[in-house]
């Protein structure tokens, strides 16, 4: 018995003479030789001032965020302003999903609750969640609330039209299927409904948290007394170029790892569309 | 979409629900505010916003300017930003597609910049360029920007390789294969990005103008809080809502008519 899962492939590597044209096609050379090239040209720009003192020296900014981590900045390290920024980001994206997924769900499901939900939620999608800033502000002033009020906004769009359309693109003969082995509209739901729905409501995940990465930063940078957005416009009112470039270095990374986080979350949560990545 | 579009007509019981939700959620807000449960510091009722509306058109109070100025202005400013980003997001994404060493040299520094959500550029566009017409369409120009990138790039990746190898026993160099076969295949997704690009600027147009503006829609919303008159910012925010829907459906219009060949 022979499977195909268990093949094994044997690959010969030839190792053939060295010729520096052949390093043009190697990748990882490629990528070493773009990260150095665009360090140095930061570099370079940065000494000729082409910005006029506008743009920090990348040693500088790797001074400021070791300086950051160590000294406070409105009592506050880097940690904890990145925190900040995170908490409000997860405490917001974890309201706005929880209310926006199953009444995505429930609207595909339902066409009474589709009927009744849609043309009001037609009449607030195209307003951009930062366009809600000064009417949160107004509503809730200057502390914690509006900025995760903003995420609320933020997160619902993109989840809500996601779970919706993820369960109304369903294949219909997966229905069919369900029917002819003799399965209920519960079965329908369950079976069918919230696996193929799955990969769509992640990437929805997945839109709405660069959006509420958005979202924060511009509420900070509006108005707040911590947070990564709230570092960046120090730099610029204190006039030091190096923490806002140090800010937007630490944004970067946090927002990187959110991504991580949910796709890792995706991984666990439906393994049936690991199949489907590496597009 | 592979299949031709069927039109379901809607019971008219529902269709009827759909108009009367609206308007008992326009309704409830009317009389929210007329009834005083919340303070007109607060929010602003559907018929003061809409009488502040017909004002607006000729009165450049309280913020300087009528209101299709500050429209005129922020499509100014978001369609400049935009279309730089077409012209420098959708070749270069093309190009990362097909060619590896465009792909080895500018995608480090691409997924550099990407998590980097635009409206954090402000502080420094502000260092760079003042708070001008420049920094602003920067702004934009990073948000277009990589939309664009990621959706060429994708859709190069995403050619047929049967046609590819077809071409290359056929004797086409790389770069025919570049012109011929993948640019075509790709068409779709980047008119994809011409939509998805267009909603990021418009977003981050508002972005921008919240912090450093004396004209535009976004500047009207950030006076409005400023002088505690949530009229001023619920009709700011009506009006981006709603020239933003206005050049979406124009966008989507046009990429119709261009695509009429190709998607079927």
């Amino acid at each position: 018995m022979v499977t195909i899962a268990n093949e094994i492939k044997v690959e010969v590597k030839e190792r053939g003479q060295f010729r520096p044209l052949k390093l043009l096609k190697n990748r990882w050379f490629l990528y070493a030789l773009s990260l150095a090239g665009f360090i140095y040209l930061w570099h370079w720009t940065a000494e000729r001032r082409v910005f006029g003192g506008g743009l920090p020296l990348p040693w500088d900014v790797l001074v400021q965020l070791g300086k950051l981590t160590v000294d406070p900045l409105a009592g506050k390290n880097l940690f904890e302003h990145t925190w900040a920024s995170t908490r409000r980001i997860l405490i917001g994206f974890a309201i706005g999903s929880s209310i926006a997924v199953p009444l995505g769900l429930f609207m595909a499901l339902n066409k009474y609750a589709n009927a009744i939900v849609k043309p009001i939620f037609d009449l607030l999608k195209p307003m951009p969640p930062i366009a809600w800033i000064s009417i949160s502000i107004l509503w809730f002033g200057i502390e914690e609330t509006p900025k995760v009020f903003i995420i609320v906004i933020g997160t619902v769009v993109p989840c809500l039209l996601n779970a919706y359309n993820g369960v109304r693109l369903v294949e219909p003969q997966l229905y069919d299927v369900v029917k002819m082995l003799g399965g209920t509209r519960k079965d329908e739901i369950i079976q069918v409904c919230f696996p193929a729905a799955f990969p769509a409501i992640f990437a929805g995940l997945q839109i709405s948290l660069s959006i509420a990465w958005t979202c924060v930063i511009a509420a900070e940078l509006v108005a707040a007394r911590s947070g990564l957005g709230f570092v960046t416009l120090q730099g610029m009112t204190l006039s030091r170029p190096a923490m806002t470039v140090a800010g937007m270095i630490a944004i970067a990374v946090a927002a990187w790892l959110t991504t991580l986080l949910v796709s890792g979350l995706e991984r666990i949560v439906c393994p049936w569309k690991r199949g489907l990545e590496n597009v | 979409m592979p299949y031709e579009e069927v039109r379901v007509r809607v019971p008219i019981g529902l269709r009827i629900l759909s108009v009367a939700a609206l308007g008992a959620f326009l309704l409830g807000w009317e009389l929210v505010v007329r009834l005083d449960v919340v303070p007109s510091t607060m929010l602003a009722s559907p018929s003061q916003v809409m009488g502040l509306f017909a004002i607006k058109l000729t009165d450049p109070q309280p913020d300087g300017a009528v209101l299709h100025v500050h429209i005129w202005t922020s499509i100014q400013e978001a369609f400049t930003g935009y279309f730089l980003s077409l012209l420098v997001g959708i070749p270069l994404g093309l190009l990362m597609g097909w060619f590896v060493v465009a792909e080895g040299l500018f995608r480090p520094v691409f997924e550099l910049i990407r998590p980097i959500p635009p409206i954090a550029w402000i502080p420094l566009t502000i260092f760079w360029f003042g708070i001008g017409l420049a920094g602003k369409v920067f702004i934009i120009w990073v948000a277009g920007l990589v939309p664009c990138v990621i959706n060429s790039y994708v859709g190069v990746k995403m050619t047929n390789p049967t046609l590819i190898q077809m071409a290359r026993t056929y004797g086409a160099s790389d770069w025919q294969i570049f012109i011929k076969i993948c640019v075509p295949s790709a068409l779709p997704m980047v008119f994809g990005a011409l939509q998805i690009s267009l909603a990021y600027c418009w977003t981050n147009l508002v972005g921008a103008e919240l912090l450093a503006a004396d004209t535009g829609l976004g500047y009207l919303i950030t006076m409005g809080r400023r002088l505690a008159r949530p009229d001023l910012v619920i009709l700011g925010m009506l009006m981006v809502g709603l020239t933003g829907a206005v050049i979406g459906v124009m966008i989507d219009y046009v990429e119709r008519r261009l695509l009429a060949g190709i998607r079927r």
